[in-house]
């Protein structure tokens, strides 16, 4: 059996009644992983981590993390659990090195830690400059000093790169993969974009409406891909080849001047062609066409 | 209580550089610098000022005369509300929240910080008084040192009296503060209450106001029998501290959303 180190049961949350936002989630956060919360804006993905960060009051379901009720071992959990929760939480008016100087004074880690996290991130030259002065992406990076400051066991990470270019999500990317691998580290992180994120994923959850529609590992994900593509004829006779293939019983339908058919064996394929050709249907080409994650992703959250 | 002290010192660290920390500088030598101004542009009325065997409780009260009506409370309610700011302005509620640390201890660190800062501001303004009674003298060739020696329990007595007048004004700002992200929320209402402090004086009832205090503090202090309120007005704030003190952290443990 899996070892979980976030797991939710039932987890439903509406704002002052109204419908929910969350329905039912039962995410379940495999120990060692990076788990991409995946789901298009307001989808819930936000909610869902501030329910398991306390930072909303909890009102069905329940929350356990490290195996713990989040309720009972609110402090003990907080502890071991870095966060960046959507936009950087940083003081303007503070240098880097303060800002993490007054999380220290909390957490009590070693002194030595803030060094280490700056040189982490790669902000140990920022001396006396105010956070305020930061770029987007120099935050978002103190974000993640902050967040692993006291050497989390679980990081919850909200959209963290929102707001930065290429080479900042590729760093950032870089950045989370060797935490997990070298200090094995838990990651939840979410985002809008699958692309983004399925680099760095082992395990995804899809969250659309306040529904979890699929949760697995990313080979899952992937072999749904696989699932998921079609074969494509480009005929002289779209409308004959049709009913040829429906009178061997199989299904198609013509898609933007092609017939699409479900992917099968390669001998069926040669058998459709084979039957085509005997009618007098020319066939100029067949190809199959592959879903990419991002279609699939499309599929779910649209469906 | 370590977990007390160590939020206490990670809140203190963040009021560095804020104007609410500037607002308790500039705010306690103010008046002292005006005073000083005065002192000089009066020179020859220094002699007679000096030789009055009550000259430090006079310079006191004159010292304390526009502060207890307006910039005390104006400064204590600008200071609470910018203290709160700091979390909502920078986004970091949802932060400290996540921090290990239990609501309670949040919420009196930063309660502990603003009462630190009052008494950071009660001190300096007292240095400033000093030396806004001794910097004249520099530049008068006349006027010689108070015959007076200083009096520490006049000043200690006082200056306790008026800063328990001005923790209701504290516990009720940052009930606001802590509720609302629009900073002219806490601000316009504590300058509503405070003007409707400045009407109240004048009525008999006027003490039920809790912004009144330390203006009747002052009234007291001048011996303005007129103006003397028929309850301990030192009690009162007291009570109007410990009263908005509980309504506030229960507001603030059961807020919903803690972002």
């Amino acid at each position: 059996m899996a070892n979980y180190c976030v797991q939710t049961k039932n987890l439903t949350y509406s704002f002052s009644g109204k419908e929910a936002i969350l329905k039912n989630i039962n995410l379940e956060v495999e120990e060692g992983c990076i788990y991409g919360f995946l789901g298009p804006n307001g989808a819930g993905k936000t909610t869902t981590l501030r329910l398991l960060l306390g930072l909303l009051k909890k009102q069905h379901g329940s929350i356990a993390v490290f195996g713990q009720s989040f309720e009972k071992n609110r402090l003990e959990i907080l502890k071991r659990t870095g966060s960046l929760i959507e936009s950087p939480s940083l003081y303007g008016h503070l240098t880097a090195d303060e800002n993490l100087l007054l999380l220290q004074k909390i957490y009590q880690c070693p002194k030595e830690r803030i060094r280490k996290v700056l040189e982490l991130v790669g902000l140990t030259q920022t001396g006396k400059k105010k956070v305020s002065q930061f770029s987007l992406g120099m935050k978002q990076r103190l974000s993640i000093a902050v967040a692993i400051l006291n050497s989390p066991s679980l990081l919850v990470l909200d959209e963290p790169t929102n707001g930065l270019d290429p080479n900042g999500i590729i760093e950032m990317r870089e950045l989370l993969k060797h935490i997990n691998r070298h200090q094995g580290v838990t990651i939840l992180v979410s985002s809008h974009l699958l692309t983004e994120i399925e680099k760095l994923v082992t395990h995804v959850g899809v969250i659309h409406k306040g529904s979890l529609l699929f949760q697995g590992t990313l080979a899952e994900l992937q072999s749904k891909q696989l699932q998921q593509s079609v074969l494509a004829f480009e005929t002289g006779n779209d409308v004959m080849a049709l009913r040829i293939i429906r009178d061997n019983e199989l299904s198609a339908t013509i898609d933007n001047g092609r017939i699409v058919m479900e992917m099968m064996e390669k001998e069926k394929v040669a058998f459709v062609n084979e039957q085509l050709v005997n009618n007098g249907v020319s066939v100029y080409s067949i190809s199959i066409t592959k879903n990419d994650l991002e279609t699939i992703f499309i599929n779910l959250t649209n469906n | 209580m370590n977990d007390y002290l160590r939020s206490l010192q990670s809140e203190w660290m963040k009021t560095r550089n804020t104007a609410a920390s500037w607002l308790v500088i500039i705010g306690s030598f103010f008046i002292p610098l005006i005073m000083v101004i005065i002192g000089m542009a009066n020179a020859d009325k220094l002699p007679g000022k000096y030789s009055s065997p009550v000259f430090w409780q006079n310079h006191f009260a004159v010292s304390w005369q526009i502060m207890a009506f307006l910039l005390l409370p104006m400064g204590v309610i600008l200071a609470t509300s910018l203290i709160t700011q700091i979390e909502y302005r920078n986004n970091t509620w949802k932060q400290l929240h996540a921090t290990p640390q239990r609501f309670a201890v949040v919420f009196f660190a930063k309660l502990s910080v603003i009462i630190l800062m009052m008494l950071q501001f009660f001190v300096l303004f007292n240095i400033g008084i000093y030396l806004s009674g001794i910097i004249p003298l520099l530049f008068s060739k006349t006027a010689a040192y108070p015959v007076q020696g200083f009096p520490f329990v006049f000043f200690l007595k006082n200056n306790a009296q008026f800063f328990i007048d001005c923790l209701p004004i504290i516990a009720l700002q940052y009930l606001i503060s802590l509720q609302f992200r629009n900073f002219m929320v806490p601000l316009g209402a504590g300058i509503v209450l405070l003007v409707a402090a400045t009407f109240a004086i004048q009525w008999k009832y006027g003490y039920i106001v809790p912004y009144t205090y330390a203006a009747l503090n002052y009234f007291q202090l001048r011996s303005a029998t007129t103006q003397m309120v028929p309850v301990n007005i030192h009690l009162l704030a007291v009570g109007y501290f410990t009263l908005f003190i509980i309504v506030s952290f229960i507001f603030y443990t059961y807020k919903k959303d803690k972002c």
